[in-house]
């Protein structure tokens, strides 16, 4: 069984958007392997010199291989890491893949108030997130977890609302639905397990001051 | 699915020690059992299932959603325990209250937790450990670690990291900037998580200035060896957080005496999520394994919940995490001795088993035959069972 060595520190990089901006970032302080990209038919990317590993998997799974110590530390949307509920120590705030987290509705079928939609279907791919949301309005809904085009669950008449990410709202507009109310905002975060956090203090410590460094002085620009 | 597929099922969270397993769990705690009745630690035995009232006095509220409930014919609340310091303080605190202190217990045993399985960790789990009831001394604390960290060695693990904090180190700092008690809160709590992007966030919300936003900011990030003892005093102000740190340094001296110190980093950070805490806290760690081994710490308080005041600490190491991080570093245990395998010609079946009660009092482990065999039916038994020698009996 392979598992992370003391010499080695290991970087879980989620597929998707997150990818080049990651990987730049991390080109940024050093942290680099030769071949690292996404489309990278090597599931693990080695710097000897450097005594880094990179594996690249899918964006849902870095939480789980970071929780398991498999990956020392990785990077992953905030919206994925509260929907795992996984126990990860949470570094820094990347600043980059900014999304938007809400509840939507058709634009026909709005009503007066957020309570109003209480005991109706809700079409999501964050139920766990969704479910922390309404509990704390004192409602009781019904989750489907869909997958992918969450937008369609209200046309077909799957449910009577979404709850899904939305960067420019076009996707929204294009299917007539409306955000009615706002559940939360989420980045990139690096994070860490919680063994490795204190087994390889130092270079993880090394590692988030350096990228704490680069991400103010982007910001300075 | 058939009926008897769900028979042959185990519910969620259990296992089975299959003969390999369960010899070397059982050699394992023989270890300890051993170890710590040397250090002067009595066993105790308490009930698997208590009263749910017993279990979350103090602070095992906080573990009560993930504790196994059930009633009685009285339809009064039971739990399978959740952890052993509980119930030993409530025996400490009724039965063993006039025993002369100190009163220096240890365990073996299950527990169970209703909750995700980890690695290492089903619901149904065992823990091994000690509570050193009737001293608030530094020295009460460093003993405990030391017996830890040699419960470990005696194991075979070789390396593992003990890190070391001080839960009146941050209440002090707390006191310093007199941040109110919701605040707080929520503060450890980030902290504990080492949710370091919303602990900055909180931070921001409070009126604090720029300094001491940045100071609590760092505190998670106090990891590493003396040196950070010495920054630590830096920013302690408070009588408390300086006493915090007084009595770390103390338990540090003592650790260097039992030869454990080179094991040590200091983590002045929140590292238990227990509430109960109220000084020194531990946890062990092995790479390799991503959840810790082995944790503990002072808990003053919970003894004078259940009425009889008296300062306590201890810690509790995962069997099974333990047995993992053997396998996964190549250091598995011996294998189960077989010695003999002893089989008989038709009607010789009463000099074999004298035969075999001979070898056991030499100390042999022997297996019988089942009945009488030929010889070559008996080589292909003692092959297949993997026994070193073949005894005959014709």
């Amino acid at each position: 069984m392979v598992i992370t060595t003391m010499d080695y520190l290991t970087i879980a990089l989620p597929k998707g958007k997150l990818f080049s901006l990651s990987a730049d970032l991390f080109a940024k302080i050093g942290y680099t392997a030769e071949g690292l990209s996404e489309k990278s038919r090597k599931l693990v990317i080695s710097n000897e010199e450097k005594k880094i590993k990179f594996i690249i998997t899918k964006t849902a799974d870095v939480p789980t291989y970071v929780e398991y110590g498999a990956a020392d530390i990785g990077v992953i949307g905030k919206d994925v890491l509260m929907e795992s509920g996984q126990d990860v120590y949470e570094l820094l705030d990347l600043g980059f893949g900014r999304c938007h987290l809400m509840m939507a509705v058709p634009r026909q079928q709005k009503r007066a108030d957020l309570a109003s939609y209480a005991h109706t279907r809700v079409a999501t791919k964050f139920p766990h997130i969704a479910e922390r949301f309404f509990n704390s309005k004192g409602m009781q809904m019904e989750y489907i977890k869909l997958n992918g085009s969450i937008e369609l669950g209200p046309i077909v008449g799957l449910s009577e609302s979404i709850v899904d990410i939305v960067e420019t709202g076009a996707t929204l507009r294009e299917n007539n639905l409306e955000e009615i109310v706002p559940i939360m905002d989420a980045t990139a975060r690096l994070i860490a397990n919680r063994v490795s956090f204190r087994l390889k203090f130092d270079r993880i410590h090394q590692m988030v001051e350096d990228l704490r460094y680069i991400l103010e002085s982007e910001v300075k620009k | 699915m058939q009926a008897n597929d769900i028979v042959l099922e185990i519910p969620y969270g259990t296992r089975d020690f299959l003969p390999h397993e369960a010899a070397e769990k059982r050699q394992l705690e023989t270890t300890l059992a051993d170890l710590f009745a040397s250090w002067g630690y009595d066993e105790i035995v308490t009930p698997t299932i208590e009263y749910l009232d017993t279990l979350t006095m103090g602070n095992g509220h906080v573990l009560e959603p993930h504790m196994f409930k059930f009633f009685d014919k009285n339809n009064r609340t039971l739990a399978l325990r959740h952890e052993m310091t509980t119930p030993i303080a409530r025996v400490a605190a009724s039965r063993l209250k006039d025993e002369t202190l100190p009163l220096k217990l240890s365990y073996i045993s299950s527990v169970y937790r209703y909750e995700q399985t980890q690695t290492g960790r089903q619901c149904e789990f065992y823990q091994a450990g000690v509570e050193f009831m009737g001293s608030g001394t530094a020295a009460a604390d460093a003993e405990v670690i030391a017996l830890a960290a040699e419960g470990l060695r005696r194991t075979g693990l070789q390396n593992f990291q003990i890190c070391l904090g001080q839960v009146d180190f941050i209440n002090g700092i707390m006191q310093q900037f007199q941040l109110d008690d919701a605040m707080q809160t929520k503060i450890k709590a980030a902290m504990e998580q080492r949710n370091l992007v919303g602990l900055e966030a909180l931070l921001e919300q409070t009126t604090l200035a720029k300094s001491a936003r940045e100071l609590l900011r760092r505190l998670p990030l106090l990891h590493g060896g003396e040196a950070v003892l010495a920054q630590a005093y830096d920013i302690a102000v408070t009588e408390q957080s300086r006493r915090a740190l007084d009595n770390l340094a103390a338990i540090y001296h003592l650790l260097e005496e039992y030869g454990v110190a080179g094991q040590v980093q200091f983590d002045l950070g929140v590292i238990r999520d227990f509430n109960y805490y109220t000084g020194m806290v531990f946890e062990v760690y092995t790479p390799g394994l991503g959840f810790p081994l082995c944790g503990g710490g002072r808990y003053d308080h919970m003894l004078s919940d259940f009425g009889s005041a008296c300062p306590a600490t201890g810690f509790a190491l995962g069997i099974e995490r333990i047995m993992l991080s053997l396998e996964r570093q190549g250091l598995r245990m011996p294998q189960i001795r077989k010695d003999i395998y002893l089989a008989y010609a038709p009607g010789k079946l009463a000099a074999a088993l004298h035969k075999a009660q001979e070898y056991r009092q030499q100390g042999q482990v022997v297996e019988l035959a089942p009945a009488a065999q030929s010889e070559r039916e008996a080589a292909d038994y003692q092959t297949g069972k993997a026994y070193q020698k073949l005894v005959y009996i014709s």
